[in-house]
């Protein structure tokens, strides 16, 4: 988690400040935005027993099935019954959510196991359709509402998975984005254009480090703290556009005296945090826009869900 | 409820989940509603259907035709849900795939056979290893509980997984789940064969090793002609059947050394042919003492009653009963028999002269039809000539104006006419084939009142009462012209000449004083006569008949001289066997008569028929077997067989018995064995195994696709011929599973050494078949159209 801390004074405009970057983390009005912080041997062991614990379910449950069709039962009734439990689970998670039934730190466990289960349900379904496409009008409906549901599902795990990445935690809005966006754009325009004290007080001509930060900022900041950034490079999480600019800052930081550098190193951190705020920009939109399809097809695929249970049982013929 | 799903809108701000539930709940709605149109828009109910059916079943357009409880209507399949009946579906599946009843038992199979191969089973799975996995199974899902409630079709067959899907698909590890033993692969744990392939003698009795060691070389050291089988494949071919290797026809293998057993050439001893009808041997002398009517019969048969003729007597309860009376009896030593066996065996002879009357009068298949063995109901005609082999008419009355001349006027007067003592014929017996012996002038008469007297039933000279000609005493070229009792009643001939053309020859021996209609006469001597119409109306003078004598067949001057020379050779000329022993026995005159033989032959009746066919010899008509696969031989013991238990003494049993006896005419069981059925008597083996066979098996073997593997020894690869053992000692009971086969059994390490992993497969259905008793399909069931 990058916290730093840089204290800059500046005299421009005949009045002298001092600007303090702080790490956005900890900006109250936009709630909690950290970087990227390095995972712990312990939450990678942790995730590592989860996804065995995962493999193991799963491989249990495909020999579950293959055992149960062994014995002479259809193994569809096996796995479809699993499939609809859990879908049960994930709905009933739903309701308590929706009723405000449970606290914010159960919330949190039960979404857990809300993901955990849900990339279960994938093994329940990959055996209950037999690894194969369906071949009617009716199984291709519910295939395509289980496909979207899973999909939306994973891309939410996936979005959930990124912004803890990037810092973002659950208490986090994104309706001060803009204001801080905008605020940001004129903090780096501050200290790009904050005139050195020494310079004035000397008659001898200055090198031109202020002049090459003027460019620097002409040619490469001032478009990426003025525009939004590009919605796909956020949306995978890209760092090139970063990158870039960092470099272009550090390639500059050593032909500059002292004083630029710690200018530079301000500027630095203030394109790191628009990076943050374009990626909480466009995490807000997404986390928002999967929920859209999500849950609405969860609940037409519950629909077409009972249906379906009660078509194979109307039409069994004694296999199961 | 209805506001937990779609909170109103409110004045206050609305949480940022309160769009997407409301949109999640039109989506809702949206699917129900889309499911249901394009469920009521869709053709019946195909759009619930989970996928296309196979190829084989695509036909099949309305779901109710499988899903019985389904219904044809929109909503009709939700009575699918209420509890049915569980094993309909699979019976709609039957209507199209033809099973045993035992359908629905494991492997189609029965009770019986699923309890003996679990308790056999049962022993080999005490010393096979069970692996983990089934455990596993066993303890989570135990199979017998699917079992328990019986199988369905789709148990196995799980239909709408694709055209292309393999319907017949079975894994290993789902015919594990219900076998007793357990393993893994063919290589891996399934137990050694039990005397694999012999699960039975041969049909064919056939020692492979007496003949390969002992006949082939003989007949080969004998008659250089003869053709030896040179491989196996010369008397075994798979061509018809892939999975057996069927015996190639008699023709083409075994004829040449064992046709002329059958025909009976090489009989050295014994008739060579089988006595059918006969005349059997009776106790004169005591039938007279005890004062027994049996009428005329010959006392110089030796014959023995024939055991179709105790088939024939027995058709009916009362010849059951009979037949039991006189069958521990010596017909030919009466002198110790009670009274009722006294009138047994009076009831017997008339009986017999009923039967000879009725084949005569009426057709063979009259009296052969109504056979009543295993109360099987008529016989069909194709059987009844099969029955017969076509016996001649002409062999019958043959024989009957040898043997009892008087047999129409003693049926027609019935068992008591006036003259009840035992009448003696002592006729000259011909021992010339039937086809040598001139046709009696009887049978001419005889003819058109049996044969067309139920043609001509409604007319009225039909309608009239019809009998038997008298007994002739004078024949000539098998013409009678001179009628016993003619000379007696010139008048009443002269008074009822007009009676009718057709009836001449069918004189009445005792005048008015009887008048019998057809409701008195034996069943089957009724055909073709009408019981209302008085018997003296029919009535034919005796002059009348003789007048009625053909010129044509008037004697020549030497034919007349040859009776003469006859009549005085008396005993002598003939060759009677008993007329001279018996000389206090009354000869009734037309005895004197024997039929004209015109044209000399040395050659026996039994060696004219070398070829097979019926003959005439002594007391008895004999068949002479025609060759392989005689249908006559065949019948009986095939009508017989499931009558005859072993040690059976039932008429049935009888003829079986002979049939099949070691010294058997014929010579069928020297070859096709016996097998004693439990509770359906004896078969005799004259099929060959084929598929249809091999139902009930439950492992199949298919010969062909390992020709190409075997060694340099061939078949004696897998079959490894084993002498010593007491193959054809096996023969000497019943059982067919009780047996010594000529080969070794094929063990498994063999078929391993193919069937093994990452080799040739070995799963299951490579050597086994779930339904065992096979299934037919599909059924059809077209109607032909009817205008």
């Amino acid at each position: 988690m990058a916290t730093s801390q840089v204290g800059l004074i500046g005299v421009g405009n005949g009045r002298t400040w001092r600007i303090g970057v702080r790490s956005v983390l900890q900006h109250p009005s936009v709630g909690a935005i950290g970087g990227r912080g390095l995972s712990s041997a312990g939450s990678l062991i942790t995730r590592t027993i989860r996804v065995v614990v995962l493999a193991a379910i799963s491989v249990g449950l495909f020999s579950l099935v293959s055992i149960y069709g062994y014995a002479l039962r259809d193994p569809r009734y096996l796995d479809g019954w699993v499939l609809a439990g859990g879908m049960s689970l994930q709905l009933g998670f739903h309701v308590a959510i929706k009723t405000n039934k449970l606290s914010p730190k159960s919330v949190a466990r039960w979404r857990k196991f809300h993901i955990f289960v849900g990339y279960l349900l994938i093994a329940a379904f990959l055996s209950h359709t037999n690894f194969s496409l369906p071949d009617a009008g009716f199984e291709w409906a519910l295939w395509t509402g289980f496909a979207l549901v899973m999909l939306s599902g994973i891309f939410g795990t996936y979005l959930t998975w990124s912004a803890k990445a990037k810092g973002i935690d659950d208490r986090f809005s994104s309706d001060p984005i803009p204001s801080r966006a905008a605020e940001l754009a004129r903090e780096v325009r501050e200290v790009v254009a904050m005139p050195d004290p020494a310079s004035v007080a000397s008659a001898l001509p200055a090198p031109p480090h202020d002049a090459w930060i003027a460019d620097l900022y002409a040619n490469h900041l001032k478009d990426y703290f003025e525009r939004r950034r590009n919605f796909f490079s956020c949306l995978v999480g890209s760092q090139n556009a970063l990158q870039r600019l960092t470099a272009e800052i550090d390639s500059l930081s050593p032909y500059v005296d002292a004083r630029r550098q710690e200018k530079l190193a301000a500027i630095r951190n203030l394109v790191i945090e628009k990076d943050r705020l374009d990626f909480a920009r466009v995490h807000s939109a997404l986390s928002r826009g999967w929920q859209f399809v999500h849950v609405p097809v969860t609940y037409g695929l519950i629909v077409l869900s009972v249906l379906h249970v009660l078509v194979v049982y109307s039409y069994s013929s004694g296999g199961w | 409820m209805w506001r937990f799903l779609w909170p109103p809108q409110s004045e206050n701000p609305q949480p940022p989940s309160f769009q997407r539930d409301r949109f999640a709940l039109l989506v809702a709605l949206l699917t129900t509603v889309s499911a249901g149109a394009a469920f009521f828009l869709s053709k019946g109910t195909q759009f619930l259907m989970p996928g296309p059916l196979t190829s084989a079943h695509a036909a099949i357009g309305n779901c109710a035709q499988c899903h019985t409880q389904s219904g044809t209507g929109k909503l009709s399949w939700v009575h699918g849900l209420i509890a049915g009946n569980p094993r309909a579906d699979s019976n709609a599946c039957l209507t199209c795939h033809k099973m045993p009843a035992t359908a629905f038992f494991p492997h189609g199979a029965s009770f019986n056979v699923l309890a003996e191969s679990t308790r056999r089973l049962s022993k080999v799975a005490a010393t096979t290893h069970e692996p983990l996995l089934v455990r596993a199974q066993d303890t989570a899902f135990p199979a017998k509980d699917v079992i328990k409630s019986g199988l369905y079709c789709a148990t196995c067959h799980q239909e709408h997984q694709g055209i292309n899907f393999d319907l017949s698909k079975i894994s290993n590890e789902q015919c594990r789940s219900c076998h007793v033993v357990k393993f893994d692969s063919f290589d891996g744990g399934h137990p050694q064969f039990e005397s694999y392939p012999f699960r039975r003698r041969t049909r064919i009795v056939y020692d492979h090793a007496s003949h390969f060691d002992k006949h082939f070389p003989e007949v080969a050291r004998k008659d250089l002609a003869k053709r030896i089988p040179a491989s196996c494949s010369t008397c075994h071919d798979s061509h018809d059947d892939k999975r057996v290797m069927a015996v190639v026809p008699f023709e083409k293998t075994c004829s040449g050394c064992h046709l002329d057993q059958i025909t009976g050439k090489e009989r050295a001893t014994g008739p060579k042919g089988i006595a059918f009808l006969a005349l059997p041997g009776l106790d004169l002398q005591t039938l007279k003492k005890r004062n027994a009517a049996i009428g005329e019969w010959p006392d110089a048969s030796e014959a023995e009653l024939t055991p179709f003729m105790k088939v024939m007597i027995s058709r009916n309860d009362k010849g059951r009963a009979l037949i039991k009376a006189v069958d521990r009896l010596n017909l030919q030593d009466l002198a110790n028999a009670n009274d009722d066996q006294i009138a047994s065996v009076k009831e017997l002879a008339w009986e017999i002269k009923r039967i000879f009357y009725a084949m005569i009068s009426g057709k063979a298949s009259d009296v052969l039809g109504d056979l009543n063995i295993g109360s099987s109901g008529k016989l069909s005609a194709t059987l009844v000539a099969d029955l017969t082999a076509s016996i001649p008419r002409d062999v019958v009355i043959g024989a009957q104006q040898q043997w009892l001349p008087n047999l129409a006027r003693e049926i027609t007067a019935g068992p008591n006419a006036p003259d009840p003592q035992p009448a003696v014929t002592d006729r000259e017996q011909g021992n010339s084939s039937v086809p040598i012996t001139e046709e009696p002038p009887v049978s001419d008469a005889l003819k058109p009142s049996a044969e067309t007297g139920r043609k001509e039933a409604p007319s009225k000279e039909a309608s009239k009462t019809k009998y038997d000609p008298p007994a002739c005493l004078m024949r000539v070229l098998g013409q009678c012209l001179m009628s016993a009792g003619q000379e007696n009643k010139p008048e009443s001939a002269e008074a009822e000449g007009t009676a009718g053309d057709a009836d001449g020859a069918n004189g009445k021996t005792n005048g008015n004083k009887e008048k019998r209609s057809a409701g008195n006469l034996p069943e089957p001597m009724r055909a073709g006569l009408n019981g209302d119409e008085p018997a003296a109306t029919s009535q034919m003078p005796r002059e009348k008949v003789a007048n009625q004598s053909d010129d044509l067949l008037q004697p020549t001057e030497e034919e007349l001289r040859e009776m003469k020379s006859r009549d005085k050779g008396g005993a002598s000329a003939s060759q009677t066997r008993g007329a001279a022993a018996q000389p206090n026995v009354i000869s009734r005159p037309q005895a004197k008569t024997a039929p004209l033989i015109s044209i000399e032959s040395n050659v026996d009746p039994e060696s004219w028929s070398e070829y097979g066919g019926w003959y005439r010899q002594d007391y008895a008509i004999f068949y002479r077997p025609a060759g392989h696969k005689d249908k006559f031989i065949y019948s009986w013991l095939f009508l017989t067989g499931p009558q005859a238990p072993k040690g059976d003494r039932s008429p049935a049993a009888a003829v079986f018995d002979f049939l099949t006896s070691k010294d058997a005419q014929g010579a069928c069981t020297k070859c096709h064995s016996v097998d004693d059925i439990q509770g359906k008597g004896r078969v005799v083996n004259f099929s060959q195994p084929s598929a249809e066979t091999k139902q009930g098996s439950f492992t199949t073997f298919i010969h062909e696709p390992h020709f190409g593997v075997m060694e340099n020894r061939g078949c004696l690869t897998c079959h490894k011929l084993e002498k010593g053992r007491r193959y054809l000692k096996s023969y000497e009971q019943g059982d067919p599973h009780n047996f010594a086969s000529n080969f070794g059994a094929v063990s498994k390490d063999l078929c391993q050494t193919c069937h093994a992993t990452k080799k040739v497969r070995q799963d299951c259905l490579t050597c086994h078949k779930y339904h065992v008793n096979g299934v037919i399909m599909p059924i059809i069931n077209t109607k032909i159209p009817m205008p």
